[in-house]
């Protein structure tokens, strides 16, 4: 809510007519060996870019441990049957490459991007990754060690810690409420179990090669199939997860670090994953109310009152749930002020329909950003990977602007009312308990946590 | 070998503003940048930070778009819109649908003609930046190092060695009188670079700047305060408490040659062998071979874009179990190693091809992923201003693919010297238990 009038800009230029967005080609091919592939062709600079995409991640496997995929990833590329480490890196330099592997909640992957005129010998890099790598005990044991740091030093990290908690309260038994290991957990992997994750996840019917950029596809496509096509494997059993948590009623749940100069504020609530009919609803609904630089909560308590520099909201599509989220990180003094906003912006777009010309103004946004995702190898290979991982139709992208320019302040509405779930947000702070915590216990029974995740009241 | 060759046109309008377009119709977007030459390095003593919040104010309002309505105006045609303060530079900028190419245009000459701000909105952005600073720097681990902790160190000159965000009270103390002089000071047309980037003619582009920017009056030439450090001769060290990580912390900076030599071609590649990722000896030596270090890495930051004295600084985070002292000693192999053999055939040979790469993916995308173009964008803006040619863009590529191994054994003698360097420990207060202290072998 501005306190002051806004004033309308005198003589701004209309807009032109809008020239037409064509999105490139899409070759989708199998490979002999099962391999799903998908190219497009984007000849912005001579260079490609690429994901290997393995639809199983960390969640498939909490149950051994947590962030056991993510430590998987990290690992495989740190020698194979036939080079070494050192060899690997120097490789990749001397055909002008980056490569990286990981692992999220869903998926595991192997991202890489290079000089098109060396796109052969980058391939088969990362087939001998996915296929050979050889998991040497000495690198294993260095990245573990360098894991174990790393989890250490995130429980210094606020939005780390925010968003740790918010994934336990939110999904509780399920597999997604653990984003990342303890250090026992780390201190406890094992080469062997690895290994097996490796054999069980990267397989090629359990994968999906991606490929951007500047080349010709049926040349790129043969090359695909010669470098790939003796990897061999099946897809892995896909074990059942158990439901996730469905807290009721505002709670606050307080991560206590001692001499914070700042709160890290997060809440957040079930809402859809990204296959959901109403996902392009909510993307619109969370543009008007934290999703954009000119949306309600950011000119609220950022422009209008100077709470804090980075406020945003957005969708979390995981696979199987995804979850409505709102941060902002805010001087101690201003939790409570903070928070109330955070709350007015949301019950006011669940009860009153927006105004036509503000609707517009997000249509017209979401529209043109999404267009500009074309622009760059990088932009397209996500927008297609979001498209491929997620089963959406293969019109997705020449519909999506239609889709948001054809919604209304009622969709908004009903949207608002049904997802930005304002009585049952939980809500995490993170911050110095001594200043902040009589302002959160304001919105809802308090827990309180140190940053370890032990419960201290 | 395919190089890449960007079409690019140039002007000068009557006012002294520069304007650089590049045409390319692969996605109907373009992406517009205004570059003022003046950064945080040469903003008035006392006023510490106030480029950075000068910056802000710029989308606070301006002649006849008042406060919210650039962001409202450009969001709301389909684009995104940032700002960002440097050393030399700072810069605006938009990607928008080519549609909306006028507009954008009509926004960025009517800031850079008035700005209308008042107390109101000065003291509301005072406080945004004040969070800024404490999500990035005071309620982080590691914050501002060693960007902010480097410079008090390793500088003597108030330009390079003050708080570049902003000592709190000098925040305080600014004032709407020091927004206006600023303005009227530094943002004049003849101190400016625009550029148009993507789908529109060349000829539409400059039409286009013309009619927007041609009547902003000039003003004075800019006083610039000058820069020059005094002759470094001996090692500096400087200590910084950590309050969050329980990690100890090391950055080690040595001083740059003077931008577009021969020596700086050759220490950006040298950068390369030491710094470039993984396979960088820094990283190779520290984390992966003597597993000293958690993080090792860094380097030369923004090569084209700094325009004064600068730094390849090394970033390390080591295991609590070595002193400082045998990490240190860990670098300085690396270091020694390279002045005593260079770099072999294969290496350089690897390291240009990477260096060529890297180039490509800036001009395509660069520092603001997000941004198409933001890489190109940002060097044809540098090479306008400092060096008063975009077509350097091109060009610039032949000289670090040219260098041979003995330059890059000359400057790794000349410029990697304990007497050009500075070193800041970031030290925990609180450690994690080391389980005992070792020395690097």
């Amino acid at each position: 809510m501005a306190t002051r009038a806004v004033e309308v800009a005198v003589g701004v230029p209309a807009l032109a007519p809008e020239r037409p967005v064509t999105w490139p080609k899409r070759t989708r091919a199998r490979l002999s060996n099962g391999l799903e592939v998908i190219l497009a062709e984007a000849h912005s600079i001579p260079k490609f870019h690429g994901e290997l995409f393995f639809r199983s991640g960390n969640a498939a496997v909490v149950h051994r441990a947590p962030g056991l995929a993510e430590m998987t990833a990290i690992v495989a590329r740190t020698g194979t049957a036939r080079r070494l480490s050192r060899q690997i890196e120097e490789d990749l330099r001397r055909t002008g490459a980056d490569l990286s592997s990981s692992a999220g909640a869903d998926t595991s992957e192997i991202s890489f991007s290079g000089l098109s005129e060396f796109a052969e010998p980058l391939l088969g890099l990362v087939n001998e990754l996915a296929r050979e790598a050889s998991f040497p005990q000495a690198e294993f044991e260095r990245e573990r060690r360098q894991k174990l740091e790393e989890v250490k030093m995130q429980r210094t990290e606020p939005d780390f810690l925010a968003s740790e908690r918010l994934r336990k309260v939110l999904f509780g038994a399920h597999p997604y409420a653990q984003v990342a290991p303890s250090e026992a957990q780390v201190a406890a992997y094992k080469r062997e179990d690895l290994q097996a994750v490796y054999r069980e996840f990267y397989t090629p019917e359990n994968a999906l090669l991606l490929l951007v950029g500047d080349f010709d596809s049926s040349e790129m496509l043969k090359t695909a199939e010669n470098v790939f096509r003796k990897w061999t494997g099946k897809k892995p059993e896909v074990p059942a997860a158990a439901a996730p948590a469905n807290p009721r009623g505002r709670r606050v749940h307080l991560v206590y670090v001692p001499g914070a100069v700042q709160t890290q504020i997060l809440a957040g609530c079930h809402a859809i994953s990204r296959k959901h009919p109403d996902w392009v609803k909510l993307g619109l609904t969370n543009s008007l109310y934290g999703g954009a630089f000119n949306s309600r909560l950011v000119m609220n308590i950022r422009e209008d009152k100077g709470y804090t520099y980075s406020p945003r909201s957005g969708v979390n599509a995981l696979r199987q749930h995804g979850y409505f989220s709102v941060s902002a990180a805010v001087r101690n003094e201003v939790v409570a002020a903070s928070l109330t906003e955070i709350f007015y912006e949301m019950d006011k777009l669940r009860s009153l329909p927006v105004p036509e010309a503000e609707l517009a103004d997000a249509q017209n946004y979401l529209s043109g950003v999404f267009s500009i995702g074309l622009a760059t190898q990088n932009g397209l290979l996500s927008q297609l990977s979001v498209v491929a991982l997620n089963e959406l139709p293969d019109d997705y992208l020449e519909t999506y602007r239609q889709r948001v320019r054809g919604l209304t302040p009622q969709d908004v509405l009903a949207t608002a009312r049904k997802y930005l779930d304002s009585a049952n947000m939980q809500i995490v702070v993170v911050g110095d308990r001594a200043q902040i915590g009589s302002q959160a216990a304001l919105f809802g029974e308090l827990e309180v946590y140190d940053a370890q995740g032990k419960r201290l009241e | 070998m395919k190089r890449l060759q960007i079409g690019i046109e140039s002007t000068k309008l009557a006012n002294g503003l520069d304007v650089v377009v590049a045409p390319d119709a692969t996605a109907p977007v373009v992406t517009v940048a205004v570059y003022y030459k003046i950064g945080f390095r040469l903003e008035p003593q006392g006023r510490s930070g106030f480029a950075h919040l000068f910056e802000h104010m710029m989308f606070q309002g301006s002649a006849n778009a008042p406060k919210m309505q650039h962001i409202k105006l450009v969001n709301s045609s389909g684009g995104m819109l940032n700002g960002s303060t440097s050393y030399d530079v700072t810069n605006y900028y938009e990607a928008v649908p080519s549609n909306a190419l006028e507009r954008v245009l009509w926004l960025e000459a009517d800031r850079m003609r008035a700005l209308k701000v008042d107390d109101e909105n000065l003291k509301n952005q005072r406080d945004v930046v004040k969070e800024e600073v404490r999500v990035n720097v005071m309620n982080q681990p590691y914050g501002g190092f060693p960007w902010l902790d480097m410079p008090p160190v390793a500088f003597r000159n108030w330009a390079n060695a003050h708080n570049f965000y902003g000592d709190f009270a000098d925040l305080d103390a600014a004032d709407l009188a020091d927004v206006q002089g600023f303005f009227k000071t530094y943002y004049v047309p003849n101190n400016a670079v625009l550029l148009i980037l993507g789908d529109m003619k060349p000829e539409e582009g400059i039409a286009l700047a013309k009619k927007h920017f041609g009547d902003i009056p000039a003003g004075a030439p800019p006083p610039f305060a000058d820069p020059t450090e005094p002759e470094q001769t001996e090692e500096r060290r400087g200590t910084v408490e950590e309050k969050f990580g329980t990690l100890p912390a090391i950055a080690v900076g040595y001083v740059l040659p003077k931008r577009r030599t021969a020596d700086w071609c050759a220490m950006a590649l040298l950068d390369q062998a030491l710094h470039g990722g993984r396979a960088g000896r820094i990283h190779r030596e520290l984390v992966q071979e003597k597993q000293i270090a958690v993080e090792a890495g860094g380097g030369i930051d923004d090569l084209f874009g700094y325009n004064g004295p600068s730094q390849m600084t090394t970033r390390i985070i080591h295991k609590p179990e070595y002193s400082s002292q045998a990490a240190l000693e860990a670098f300085e192999a690396v270091i020694r190693e390279v002045q005593q053999n260079g770099v072999s055939a294969d290496e350089l040979e690897q390291l240009k091809v990477k260096w060529r790469s890297d180039y490509y993916a800036t001009l395509e995308g660069g520092r603001g992923g997000y941004m198409p173009k933001y890489g190109l964008m940002h060097l044809l803006a540098c090479f306008t201003l400092f060096d008063h040619d975009p077509q350097l863009v091109n060009t610039i590529l032949d000289g670090f693919l040219a260098v041979t191994r003995e330059e890059i054994l000359t400057v790794a003698k000349r410029y990697l010297r304990n007497e050009k360097r500075a070193i800041v420990f970031r030290t925990p207060v609180k450690t994690s238990a080391p389980s005992d202290k070792k020395e690097a072998a």
